[in-house]
């Protein structure tokens, strides 16, 4: 403090080191985001739905894992997937799911529920909207 | 290395004002600006609607966002900042105000990953977002740590009154101890009681398993042990005369943990977010996402006694 000139120089090796550090995280957090900013396409979202294989039986409800994704350019808000089971004596049971956020490249996993066994029956599971954010 | 820093506190901290080439002063004065960065971004990272933004924010923006908050912790660091050296030329200040963006950024990822908003399957530009969104109030928070932590208005006080001979020691000890139980009910009334009837406990009391129940009960130990410890190093000496079962802060950071718990289940109780004929294990599981702010907020609230 006796030193006015020189309480602002990193003089001190603790100092250096965490400037340096702290300038790293900084820098590499500004790199990151302008990688992002470059390879970033402004397409819109494409929503794509997949069923699990493993369809499981718990006390006579039949479990469908499903997984959304998002392969598009941009977020989608509010992404709505609708199931639809047709089964063979002509009942029809739906069901409908909504993801608030799907970011690009991102994917969610739920299960839908039916009280017919889905493989004896037309399974539809679709993306149904979105809402831009 | 941090903390063996925080072991050591106790005995470099006789030499306060020592500066130099010295490991020790550069952790406590980052433990310290990280603890006031908790205190001041715990609120915002229990909002959903920040973790929205994040997700979808475009890079342009987080950039701008990014430079406006330089700008303005670039003015708070010529006139506070959360080093005890003022940083006088507009070089240091700038070096201090990476700092502080590194330290609320850091802090904020850690926090994002202990409460799962981020895991290995998040996208890079997500992570950014909520990083950036999140890290924005807990670089604020660090560049206001000396401020928020120091409890200069307690300091006014003349500290004569604590000294007493031997035979009022105890009933002297039982009044501090039941002070710093106050100070802490009310801390953690102040920071969690906006928290608890929100949805956010719910949400992320969802997502929490048992080891990341631990994993968050062991991150709130060690930021309220951070504030209590950063306290020590604003205001040691008067901290020293307080007597009572807070005098250790290992002692004082466990029981002010217990308190911190017990007063968020009540809050989520007053707010009907948990009711009796809930499970034990829900008690248990939503009153630790609370206790995390609210011991946060006990810890800063026993530095204004």
């Amino acid at each position: 403090m006796n030193e006015p000139r020189k309480t602002n120089l990193r003089q001190s090796l603790a100092e250096k080191v965490s400037f340096l550090i702290s300038l790293s995280i900084v820098t590499a957090i500004v790199v990151l985001i302008g990688y992002t900013w470059v390879t970033g396409d402004t397409a819109p979202p494409t929503l794509s739905v997949t069923t699990g294989a493993n369809i499981r039986e718990a006390e006579r409800q039949y479990y469908v894992p499903f997984t959304v994704s998002n392969v598009g350019g941009s977020t989608a808000e509010s992404v709505e997937i609708i199931a639809r089971l047709l089964s063979s004596d002509g009942n029809l049971e739906t069901g409908s799911q909504q993801i608030n956020f799907l970011s690009r490249q991102e994917k969610r996993n739920g299960e839908f529920v039916f009280t017919h066994d889905p493989q004896q029956g037309e399974l539809t599971i679709r993306v149904a909207s979105y809402k831009s954010p | 290395m941090k903390k063996t820093a925080t072991e050591g506190s106790e005995k470099s901290q006789l030499q306060k004002g020592v500066y130099g080439d010295n490991w020790q002063q550069e952790a406590k004065e980052i433990v310290s600006g990280a603890s006031g960065g908790f205190l001041f971004g715990i609120p915002l990272l229990y909002t959903m609607e920040v973790w929205f933004i994040g997700s979808y924010v475009q890079p342009e923006i987080l950039l701008s966002i990014l430079g406006i908050t330089s700008i303005i912790i670039l003015l708070l660091n010529r006139i506070e900042g959360f080093r005890t050296k003022e940083s006088k030329t507009l070089s240091g200040a700038i070096a201090e105000t990476i700092e502080t963006l590194a330290i609320g950024m850091t802090c904020a990822l850690i926090m994002l990953v202990i409460l799962q908003r981020l895991d290995w399957q998040t996208p890079l530009p997500e992570i950014l977002g909520k990083v950036v969104f999140e890290g924005v109030p807990f670089s604020l928070g660090v560049a206001f740590s000396r401020s928020l932590l120091s409890g200069e208005e307690a300091t006014d006080s003349p500290t004569g009154d604590r000294e007493s001979s031997p035979s009022d020691d105890r009933s002297l000890s039982l009044r501090d101890t039941l002070a710093d139980l106050s100070a802490t009910l009310i801390g953690a009334l102040f920071v969690a009681f906006s928290i608890a009837p929100t949805d956010e406990i719910a949400v992320l009391a969802a997502s929490a398993s048992p080891p990341w129940l631990l994993i968050i009960m062991v991150a709130s130990l060690l930021i309220s042990y951070g504030i209590v410890f950063a306290a020590d190093l604003t205001d040691f000496d008067r901290r020293r005369q307080q007597q009572g079962f807070f005098q250790s802060p290992q002692t004082e950071t466990i029981i002010s943990y217990l308190v911190s718990l017990i007063a968020g289940m009540l809050m989520l109780w007053f707010f009907q977010q948990i009711t009796f004929s809930d499970p034990w294990f829900i008690w248990l599981r939503y009153g630790i996402i609370l206790a995390l702010p609210a011991s946060i907020g006990g810890a800063a609230g026993r530095l204004a006694v």
